[in-house]
């Protein structure tokens, strides 16, 4: 059964999402100015906050958990103009929709490594930034979990306007135009859980809808990203 | 049925009839909107409770029901336009972008006006607005995107996956009344159902939603014209067509 | 099979699973609460958390508007037909509050099961008729709901 299995083409297609996503962690971690940006930007975007609105103890607890996913949400925004950028550049991309492997696959691998690289560090510091916002100790939970459920949803539809983008000078602001609207839905759900859990209503509806919203995110966006890819190769 | 599907594939096709069909629909559009708009905002009975400021109904659902249905129309002529590689339906696409745009703003626009004298707010973050509102930003983005690139095939395709992807907001926009318990009202008008309003308001807002179809019906057609002209411009007929002064030869 | 084909049907089986699990979980959802709306018979029965900002609406009960001269403080109580809850709210009252009337409140419930909202809006159905076809269905002893389906309070 496990030779019939290495030997047969599932085999190949494990094979072919790992040796992308090696590829892509591999470039990331040679590159590593460009991992530490969004981070940055994400420590300061919520630090922006006090300072700008009010440092006041009570009002952080309450839009903590909001700011917090608001900057994680902009920052995702600033990594994805580099997600396919570097391929089309060199033309390894153009080699990806030529290979016989399957270009659901690549993208996937590929916005895997991206969640890897740029959400996970996000969602390992969302705790720091959730003390910085005075949120107590359930609110930082939830937040974790959300952020957990959450951000891999914004790279994997990120993907789909990095991809439409990828070939264009004005790529950068026209991706925020273009997947804005479809983050939005995450957001609601995201801070919304936080907020229920405040309230001390139960939060699993609202877990089950970011799930949800994984599930469909992760089965439909790489189809949607593969097409965008082919189509701005075409060009 | 399958000539009629080839034929609507060729631009020139559609240049001719709907140059025919286009003065039937503006003419159709004029008479139903003058006729609906008299008639419902000046011999409709005032409404038990809202008084007259429910006679926006006759803008507001005609425009919300246009705003989701541009959106399908455009997500299925951009799969038209992918899978068929179908020129016109990717003209189409550019060309109602816009339109649906205006719509979903109007929609929007007179929602808050209604808003304030019925609910006692502009505006509520209740789930069929934002959901609507996010129908605007995808219009917006598929409007930026065809701006974006350059090349006409390529930005009509780009178009079309994004207007595929946006189509999971429009049953979100549809049932965001059922779903959640939102400050806004659910439909009055339903298909299967008997509608929940007196047939002397109901007839003018059909007439007008009837009118504000024939109305897009006109304007796409004006507008998906004017594409085929622009994309066109090199081919033998569109240039005959110049020579002899736009009149159908 | 040949490869090529069994690879296109593993990630349509990926796809398919996929849609299969949101399905799921959307159904999870709909079976909670995800509002934070509560109707009167909800929160008589306690389960409303206390003093989190929630939505509540009902029909307003007729004749329970009690308005202070002095402040713009108004008390009044909604019902879902089955219990009702007092609310107490500060401020203008959108135009067609009324007894009878739909109404949408934001705020919190105190210790006491009052509701202190700071935001009132007026809910309004989905039926639209001339005020003489009202008044006739009210005389003939039917209300407006038997048009339509009763409204989701």
């Amino acid at each position: 059964m496990t030779v019939i299995k290495k030997s047969g083409p599932d085999a190949g297609m494990i094979a072919t999402l790992i040796a992308v996503l090696k590829r892509d962690l591999t470039i990331a971690y040679r590159r590593k100015q460009d991992l530490a940006n969004p981070l940055v930007f994400f420590i300061i975007a919520v630090s922006l906050f006090p300072l700008g609105v009010s440092p006041d103890k009570s009002f952080l607890q309450e839009a903590g958990a909001g700011v917090v996913w608001v900057a994680a949400l902009l920052a995702t925004l600033l990594s994805l103009d580099g997600l396919f950028k570097s391929d089309f550049d060199d033309g390894s991309l153009e080699q990806y929709v030529l290979c016989p492997q399957p270009l659901f696959l690549v993208v996937l691998g590929k916005v895997i490594a991206h969640w890897l690289v740029t959400g996970l560090p996000l969602l390992l510091l969302s705790p720091v930034l959730g003390v910085m916002m005075f949120l107590s100790g359930e609110q930082i939970k939830v937040l974790f979990v959300t952020l957990l459920l959450g951000t891999p949803v914004l790279s994997l539809l990120g993907a789909i306007g990095a991809a439409l983008t990828v070939g264009l000078r004005s790529g950068g602001v026209l991706i925020s135009l273009l997947i804005l609207p479809l983050y939005i839905p995450v957001l609601i759900f995201g801070t919304g859980t936080v907020n229920a859990a405040v309230s001390g209503v139960s939060t699993l509806g609202f877990l089950s809808i970011l799930g949800a919203m994984l599930a469909l995110a992760l089965a439909l966006s790489p189809i949607a990203t593969a097409a965008a890819l082919r189509i701005s190769m075409s060009n | 049925m399958w000539s009629f599907f080839h034929k609507l594939g060729s631009p020139r096709w559609f240049y001719d009839i709907g140059g025919k069909w286009l003065p039937w629909f503006a003419l159709a559009a004029g008479i139903l909107l003058v006729t609906g708009a008299v008639w419902g905002l000046l011999y409709a009975p005032a409404d038990y409770l809202q008084g007259n400021s429910y006679r926006i109904i006759f803008v507001h659902v005609p425009a919300a029901f246009l705003a989701q249905s541009i959106f399908m129309m455009m997500a299925v002529s951009g799969a038209v336009g992918l899978i068929w590689k179908m020129k016109l339906a990717d003209m189409f696409l550019k060309a109602v972008a816009p339109v649906g745009a205006s719509f979903t703003f109007l929609a929007l626009f007179t929602g808050a006006v209604w808003g304030k004298p019925t609910w006692g707010t502009w505006w509520v973050w209740d789930a069929r607005l934002t959901s609507m509102l996010i129908l605007l930003f995808l219009y917006f983005g598929v409007m930026a995107l065809q701006a974006a690139i350059e090349d006409a095939n390529v930005a009509a395709k780009a178009c079309a996956v994004l207007a595929l992807v946006g189509l999971v907001n429009i049953p979100i926009i549809k049932y965001s009344v059922d779903w959640w318990n939102t400050l806004h009202q659910p439909a009055s008008l339903k298909l299967t159902e008997k509608p929940t309003m007196h047939p002397d308001m109901l007839i003018p807002l059909l007439i007008m939603i009837v009118g504000f179809y024939c109305f897009f019906a006109a304007i796409s057609i004006m507008r998906t014209r004017n594409e085929i002209l622009e994309r066109e411009k090199r081919t033998a007929w569109v240039k005959a067509l110049v020579q002899t002064g736009g009149r159908n030869a | 099979m040949n490869p090529k084909r069994k690879q296109r049907l593993i990630i349509v089986l990926f796809i398919v699973f996929g849609c299969a699990t949101a399905i799921g979980l959307v159904l999870v959802a709909l079976n909670e609460n995800i509002n934070l709306f509560y109707s009167p018979t909800q929160i008589a029965a306690g389960e409303a958390p206390v003093d989190a900002r929630i939505r509540a609406g009902g029909m307003v009960v007729e004749g329970s508007v009690k308005r202070n001269s002095k402040t713009l403080q108004v008390d009044f109580q909604i019902t879902d037909f089955a219990e009702k809850v007092t609310m107490s709210y500060v401020g203008i009252l959108p135009d067609l509050f009324a007894e009878g009337q739909g109404i949408v409140a934001l705020g919190r419930l105190n210790a006491d099961g009052v509701f202190v909202a700071d935001e009132v809006l007026a809910k309004h159905d989905e039926n639209y008729m001339p005020p003489e076809v009202a008044e006739a269905l009210e005389k003939s002893g039917k209300t407006k709901d038997s048009m339509s389906p009763a409204p989701a309070y």
